[in-house]
């Protein structure tokens, strides 16, 4: 980046200069007065801004269709993370077609950079980035997520879905 | 153990080959494969191993031989006068890749739970070869998922591409018979015969040797991804046969012992028991503080070198043959030096006992590996002791301590507590004496059921995984090993020990900055261009 300089008599001028830039102002204050449906900021926390669906926020953890968790525990997300912000455990699931599965699962958000790239990793369409993007917390909120949290919270309504369907795979031959 | 038996036979006449170009001069009777594999030339491979016979079912190892219009497996043709090979040209490239494609016609590809994804043969030779669509239409055959073989090994027929190591093993080296292939085409897939669990010795072998994820151990299952694990060389301490081993680690702990082929000693081969010794390095059965046991209750934690100086007025004012020194066979020769020679020659006694856990069984053999000994460095102890011209009794200790003659012992105790099944006895004996100075690495819930402890200071050591030193096996074979990483870092070694108890200051290794990075100066377990190579996902992220 260069500076340039503008050094002709006009610049030295400035009270113009003020003047459209008020009158900037002044247009855009009465154009909110009697326009405040097209108005461009809005009154936060009252009212909540809505992004996109593929908005990167807060960490999901997909489910399957009877409900238990997508994730396979494969590492994949916790290797790719270069935040270093997931923790695995896996262990043998009771059922020989799962095999593998958490038995935690945590995410710890204050480490987190958003950069989706566990997203990208995974195999099974088992963890995503919503839309969620609002988490504050008072003095000692904990910003470990577990699997309650990631999985189950309240505002998922019992789970998303995953696309990644073993049960299908195995009848189209795969 | 195959490689012993061709070694000790006469001499062989040499051939002259030339393999990819390079000029050879291998023995004769060699297989094209083991000419390769002996000169480092890289060949695709599942069926041979070296500690194998030869079953030629993968076809995997196509080479090109000139003069032969068609291509041969190498591990079962024998290098003649003569010979050109090759192995890269694009005939047998493409020869490999639709052999790998046969491969995986039925092959789950479940790498996500595999726990062979990492180190897998499938894996690494589809990123060789492959790195194509299947051809198959067909919807894969399912087999038999999560299958226990036995009380260490899991089977997965589908991931298994019937390379028959496993089956070969179990006849060959193992000579228990447990595994066959059982079923025709494409139904065909290992397993036990009827009633019959894999359950020897040596079952965890199969596990290393299989090429893919088909067999798993039951220990390791799932507690890490292969990615995730630095390995370093070292020796079993499980018995006195002394096996090389490698260990894998990362900074939780310690995951598994794998064995590392040692011709002299091991082959390719160790035993299921010796696997186990990573347990007792972990944190969670080590003893980490020093303690002290007086006026009826434990109390006095303090640092293992604190507590150590705390004793030096002990070691200068008590006369010589109040004093006594047990020592187990689980230590270095250079520790058994240093306190030996601080026993015998700066406090003038000889009263150093071997504390002997197997008298019974020292002599019994398997026939493969393990031996009764369970103590890996018994011949180093017994040469250390006799250079010092030392010739106890066991019973003279107990005949002293009853009479209250010894007043401080000092009690080398064992690493591995779970090969020594007098421990509890032997500590109701050591706890006759006035002061016992018992300095182990492990953490020992017995003290709870001795009742005559009167006066006990125990100090954490370091086990075999934290020290660099050597190990005497059965044979006399002196093994150096170097230490791998520090798991308790507070504890001492046996010659640290002796050092501090003589009141001199441990010299404390430091490295000038700018030696920092020579390969001298490097830490054990520091992670090196081998270990990133083979990490290359991990390491090399963000680069493309």
């Amino acid at each position: 980046m260069s500076v340039v300089k503008n050094d002709s008599k006009s610049s030295q001028w400035y009270l113009p200069g003020i003047l459209t830039g008020l009158g900037i102002t002044a247009k855009h204050l009465v154009k909110n007065l009697f326009n405040k449906k097209e108005m461009i900021t809005i009154n936060y926390p009252e009212q909540k801004h809505e992004y996109s669906p593929r908005f990167k926020g807060n960490h999901i953890l997909t489910v399957k269709k009877d409900g238990s968790l997508r994730c396979t525990a494969c590492m994949l997300c916790a290797t790719n993370c270069p935040a270093e912000c997931i923790t695995i455990h896996a262990s043998e699931h009771p059922d020989a077609s799962v095999e593998k599965f958490p038995i935690s699962y945590e995410i710890d958000m204050l480490r987190c950079v958003f950069c989706g790239f566990c997203e990208e990793a995974c195999p099974v369409d088992a963890i995503r980035l919503g839309p969620e993007w609002q988490t504050p917390g008072v003095n000692g909120a904990n910003f470990n997520y577990d699997i309650k949290h990631l999985a189950y919270r309240a505002n998922l309504k019992g789970g998303i879905q995953s696309v990644v369907d073993d049960v299908e795979r195995h009848k189209s031959g795969i | 153990m195959s490689e012993i038996i061709t070694e000790n036979k006469t001499e062989k006449k040499m051939l002259n080959c030339k393999i990819n170009g390079v000029a050879l001069f291998v023995k004769e009777g060699s297989t094209i494969i083991q000419a390769m594999y002996e000169n480092q030339q890289k060949i695709a491979h599942y069926c041979w191993h070296p500690g194998l016979s030869i079953a030629g079912v993968c076809r995997l190892c196509m080479v090109e031989v000139t003069g032969n219009p068609r291509l041969q497996i190498a591990c079962n043709t024998q290098v003649i006068e003569g010979m050109d090979i090759n192995n890269t040209s694009a005939k047998v490239i493409e020869a490999t890749k639709w052999g790998l494609d046969f491969h995986l016609i039925n092959h789950p590809l479940d790498c996500p739970v595999c726990d062979q994804a990492g180190e897998c043969g499938l894996q690494d030779q589809y990123m060789e070869f492959g790195q194509y669509n299947s051809e198959m239409a067909e919807p894969k055959t399912k087999k038999h998922k999560v299958v226990d073989l036995g009380p260490t090994v899991v089977l997965d027929s589908e991931r298994c591409i019937l390379c028959s190591r496993c089956v070969r093993f179990t006849d060959e080296v193992s000579k228990t018979n447990e595994l066959g292939i059982f079923n025709r085409g494409d139904h065909a897939e290992i397993g036990t015969h009827a009633g019959k669990k894999l359950d020897n010795k040596y079952s965890l072998n199969t596990v290393d040797i299989c090429p893919v994820g088909a067999l798993t151990s039951k220990d390791f299952r799932f507690r890490q991804r292969a990615w995730y694990l630095k390995d370093a060389e070292t020796i079993c301490n499980g018995c006195s046969t002394g096996c090389s081993t490698k260990v894998y680690f990362n900074k939780e702990g310690l995951f598994r012992v794998k064995p590392k082929h040692n011709a002299a000693v091991n082959g390719y081969w160790m035993c299921d028991e010796g696997r186990n010794t990573y347990k007792f390095v972990n944190k969670e059965s080590r003893l980490l503080k020093s303690y002290q046991f007086k006026n009826n209750s434990w109390g006095f934690e303090s640092m293992a070198g604190a507590a150590t100086r705390n004793l030096i007025n002990i070691f200068k004012t008590a006369k010589a043959d109040e004093m006594a020194l047990v020592l187990t066979g689980q230590q270095t020769v250079e520790e058994y030096e240093a306190i030996v020679s601080f026993f015998a020659d700066h406090l003038k006694s000889k009263n150093i006992f071997h504390w002997n856990n197997n008298e019974s069984t020292v002599n019994d053999f398997d026939g493969l590996l393990i031996r009764g000994d369970k103590n890996p460095n018994t011949k180093g102890l017994l040469q250390v002791l006799s250079k010092h011209q030392i010739s106890t009794k066991w019973t003279d200790l107990e005949n002293q301590l009853a009479s209250g003659k010894i007043k401080n012992l000092v009690v080398v105790g064992p690493e591995n507590i779970s090969v020594y099944n007098d421990l509890e006895l032997k500590l109701n004996l050591f706890s006759k004496a006035e002061h016992l100075i018992y300095l182990s690495s492990a953490s020992l819930p017995q003290w709870e059921n001795i009742k005559t402890l009167k006066y006990v200071t125990v100090i954490p050591l370091k086990t075999y995984i934290e020290k660099s030193g050597t190990f005497i096996n059965y044979a006399g074979l002196a093994q150096k090993f170097n230490k791998v990483t520090t798991v308790v870092s507070e504890a001492l070694t046996v010659s640290e020990f002796a050092q501090l108890a003589k009141g001199e200051e441990l010299k404390i290794e430091y490295v000038v900055s700018e030696n920092l990075m020579t390969s001298e100066h490097q830490r054990a377990d520091q992670v090196v261009l081998e270990h990133r190579k083979k990490n290359e996902f991990v390491f090399n992220r963000g680069q493309f």
